[in-house]
């Protein structure tokens, strides 16, 4: 038999190349052109310039402060998520509502492929709509000149947590379609997130960090000025919110009709997969501890973002001592010199005076967050150093400048008194009183500026309660006693007395009765 | 061959009904009618919704904050009521219901209030698990209002949109409570026995119901919504 090898041989044509990518473009670009996200867009755009952007513009233009409530508190969020989820579900549910889920179910792609199709075109219409919105707002504040430089980690977080809303909103309109399911997957979104804000303002430590609204002790207002803003919270929270995602759409492909054996054991791994990343990154979360630059996570720190940023400061002229700011507090220059200029005249000349005013990064601290941070007077010569990032800046949060410039009044003069971070000795008490009331806040008004919301706790510490029990109470007692009678004294006289025993205060050795 | 026979029914038809029973017809097409808008689901759910305003009284969700805050939670259950009810109207048979349906403003009529007093019900009875801010008075105007932006939603988007009318308001309302607004446009920020916030919800209720009674869901555009 040699007719089989005389026979030619047959070339097997070239395979072609399989179809697959090509389809899934095709089914993703077929999605993207009939999803239903872009209807919604303008109406989340005109809640994205309600509430986030318009309240954001009264703050003054500091990255940290502007975007304070809308991307700290999460306001961004609030304005996508839940619209998202509403419109997701709608679209998760549109095989079931229709009555064809039977009929997508014989086609030759997996139903899983088909609705994770679905859902990507959501996801891309949302994420991108967030990522233009947030962008054309960013642009707007550089335009402004806002200082300091934008939280790109929360941007992520706020993706992330576009897409997590996304997903879950897909998952309930896929596992419960009816008419239903679209406000349902809303209404949930809303309630998530008022509870997780409402949440974070009695957790501000342990797993509530986790949460994506949660901004107490954890947006510090100097992020992005003297340092960057720590990543470790929104990697977490990032991870926790991407795990949520995973999980959504890994749950789509477990029911019978998703696909095959393989493809739903697979499902039921990245369903797991994403319930573990979100689970880490709560244990993760409940693992942050406030340091002094914001809230770090010690499996996720990195060093390098402790290291500050280096400024060129600006500088204004006090009583003819030189006051320097980071460029970013360039417009609270004129407010800082002013408010200054009676207490550098109170202790000019004096021994251990400041000679140079210099603003300092502010520090954080659990008990007390951004208020804890006490001026200080070191160095040769002495420099006063001004954490001015804990004080109410006029603006900022309802911040006025009269209020503002008592503070500055108040804790400068504590520092020249060597009072520190506490309430000082009764003498201390006793001189900051006189000194106070000599630049020009009388005694009256002395227990309100102790009392003011944003200073340390030593300075409630020093006011008693009035007799009804409401705070604060008068100006009375030993310690205003002993002021009144160093404030009755001529200026020169009082200047002398202070220069003579100055270092004597400082050191808390003198008692109230050594006062003139 | 003629055709002179061919009006009588053929043998063992069944009897058509005799017109002297119109009440039972009318009630066999609004219960249609309720069904093809899944009513029965939504007054489940506004009894579910009503329970978890009562759960949420009773532990005291809303952990911090002031008056304002104090509302936010109980809001965003009256929000969610009101956007069932709004996604009510969303109807499936579109234009041959229309062309058909002379008594369809009626039932659309019906449906709305009597779902709006369901869920007023429902509400009312999960205020009782503990304070509730404003008190039932603030609970009713602010749910009369927000149905009342669900139902105009639903006539210029269409039913299966209408839920983010209240959604939208719940927001604005947000913000406003945030920045101590007093305008009468946001009611729940007024006090109970305000006229001024209950002429406005009461208002924009109206406003809705009528809208949704004349037009429908969908708006004179009848556009399907969106796949």
């Amino acid at each position: 038999m040699t007719a089989a090898t005389s026979a030619p041989v047959r070339h097997q044509p070239p395979r072609a190349p399989r179809p697959v990518p090509l389809t899934a473009a095709r089914l993703l670009r077929l999605e993207l052109r009939r999803n239903p996200m872009p209807w919604i867009l303008p109406l989340i755009a005109a809640a994205f310039w309600f509430d986030s952007y318009r309240p954001s513009t009264t703050q003054p233009p500091i990255w940290a402060l502007r975007t304070f409530w809308n991307m700290g508190q999460g306001h961004t969020i609030i304005d996508f998520g839940p619209f998202v989820a509403g419109v997701a579900a709608w679209a998760g549910s549109r095989d079931g509502r229709r009555g064809i889920a039977d009929l997508v179910t014989a086609t030759a792609r997996p139903r899983w492929a088909a609705q994770l199709a679905t859902w990507a075109a959501t996801a891309i219409w949302a994420v991108g709509a967030y990522l233009v919105f947030v962008a054309v707002m960013f642009g707007v504040y550089a335009h402004q000149g806002v200082q300091g430089s934008p939280p790109w980690w929360w941007v992520a977080v706020g993706a992330a947590a576009v897409t997590a809303f996304c997903a879950a909103g897909f998952a309930v309109g896929a596992l419960f379609p009816s008419r239903f399911a679209a406000p349902l997957a809303a209404f949930g979104g809303f309630l998530a997130l008022v509870m997780s804000s409402q949440t974070g303002f009695s957790h501000t430590s342990g797993w509530a960090l986790i949460l994506p609204t949660n901004s107490n002790g954890n947006y510090q207002p100097l992020s992005g000025i003297f340092y960057p803003y720590l990543p470790d919270l929104p990697i977490a929270r990032v991870m926790f919110l991407a795990g949520i995602a995973v999980a959504a759409l890994g749950l789509l492909g477990l029911p019978a009709g998703a696909g095959g054996r393989w493809l739903r054991r697979t499902a039921a791994i990245v369903t797991l997969a994403g319930v573990a990343a979100a689970g880490t990154a709560v244990g993760l979360a409940g693992t942050a501890r406030l340091g002094p630059h914001g809230m770090v996570i010690p499996a996720l720190h990195d060093a390098a973002s402790d290291q500050p940023i280096r400024y060129t400061p600006v500088c204004g002229q006090s009583a003819g001592v030189p006051v320097c700011l980071n460029p970013a507090y360039r417009q609270f220059l004129p407010a800082v010199t002013a408010a200054l200029r009676p207490v550098l005249g109170e202790v000019a000349g004096l021994p251990g005076g400041p000679a140079r005013v210099t603003q300092v990064a502010g520090t954080y601290s659990n008990g007390e967050g951004a208020a804890g941070a006490p001026m200080t007077i070191s160095g040769r010569p002495p420099v006063l150093r001004v954490p001015l990032g804990s004080l109410n800046l006029p603006g900022s949060f309802g911040g006025l400048r009269a209020p503002f410039a008592e503070q500055l009044k108040l804790l400068s003069l504590h520092a020249v008194t060597g009072a520190g971070a506490g309430p000082g000795t009764p003498a201390q008490q006793a001189v900051q009183a006189a000194l106070l009331q000599g630049a020009g806040v009388p005694f009256a008004a002395q227990p309100g500026v102790l009392s003011m919301v944003g200073l340390p706790s030593w300075a409630r510490a020093t006011v008693a309660p009035s007799m009804s029990g409401h705070w604060p109470g008068p100006a009375t007692g030993p310690v205003y006693a002993a002021a009144r009678r160093l404030a009755k004294l001529p200026s020169a006289a009082r200047h002398a007395w202070l220069a003579a025993h100055l270092g004597a205060l400082r050191s808390g050795q003198l008692t109230l009765a050594q006062l003139p | 061959m003629t055709a002179a026979g061919v009006h009588r029914p053929p043998p063992g038809a069944a009897q058509a009904r005799p017109a002297s029973w119109p009440a039972l017809a009318s009630l066999r097409l609004a219960w249609l009618y309720l069904v093809s808008r899944r009513a029965p689901a939504a007054v489940g759910l506004l009894a579910a919704l009503g329970a978890l305003l009562w759960a949420a009284l009773h532990w005291n969700w809303s952990v911090a904050g002031g008056g304002a805050a104090q509302q936010l939670v109980p809001l965003v259950i009256e929000t969610g009521a009101a956007a069932v009810i709004a996604v009510t109207t969303y109807g499936p048979f579109g234009d041959t219901e229309r062309a058909t349906g002379r008594w369809l403003p009626w039932l659309r009529l019906g449906t709305a209030v009597l779902l709006t007093a369901a869920a007023a019900g429902a509400l009312a009875a999960g205020a009782s698990g503990g304070h509730l801010s404003g008190g039932s008075l603030a609970m009713l105007r602010n749910l009369a209002g927000m149905t009342g932006t669900g139902l105009l939603a639903a006539a210029a988007l269409g039913g299966a949109f209408a839920w983010t009318g209240p959604m939208a308001y719940w927001l604005v309302t947000e913000g406003a409570l945030a920045g101590s607004w007093t305008t009468p446009w946001i009611w729940p920020a007024r006090p109970p026995h305000d006229l001024g916030g209950a002429l406005c919800a009461c208002g924009v209720f109206a406003a809705g119901i009528v809208a949704v009674t004349l037009l429908g869901a969908g708006g004179p555009s009848r556009r399907s919504a969106p796949e």
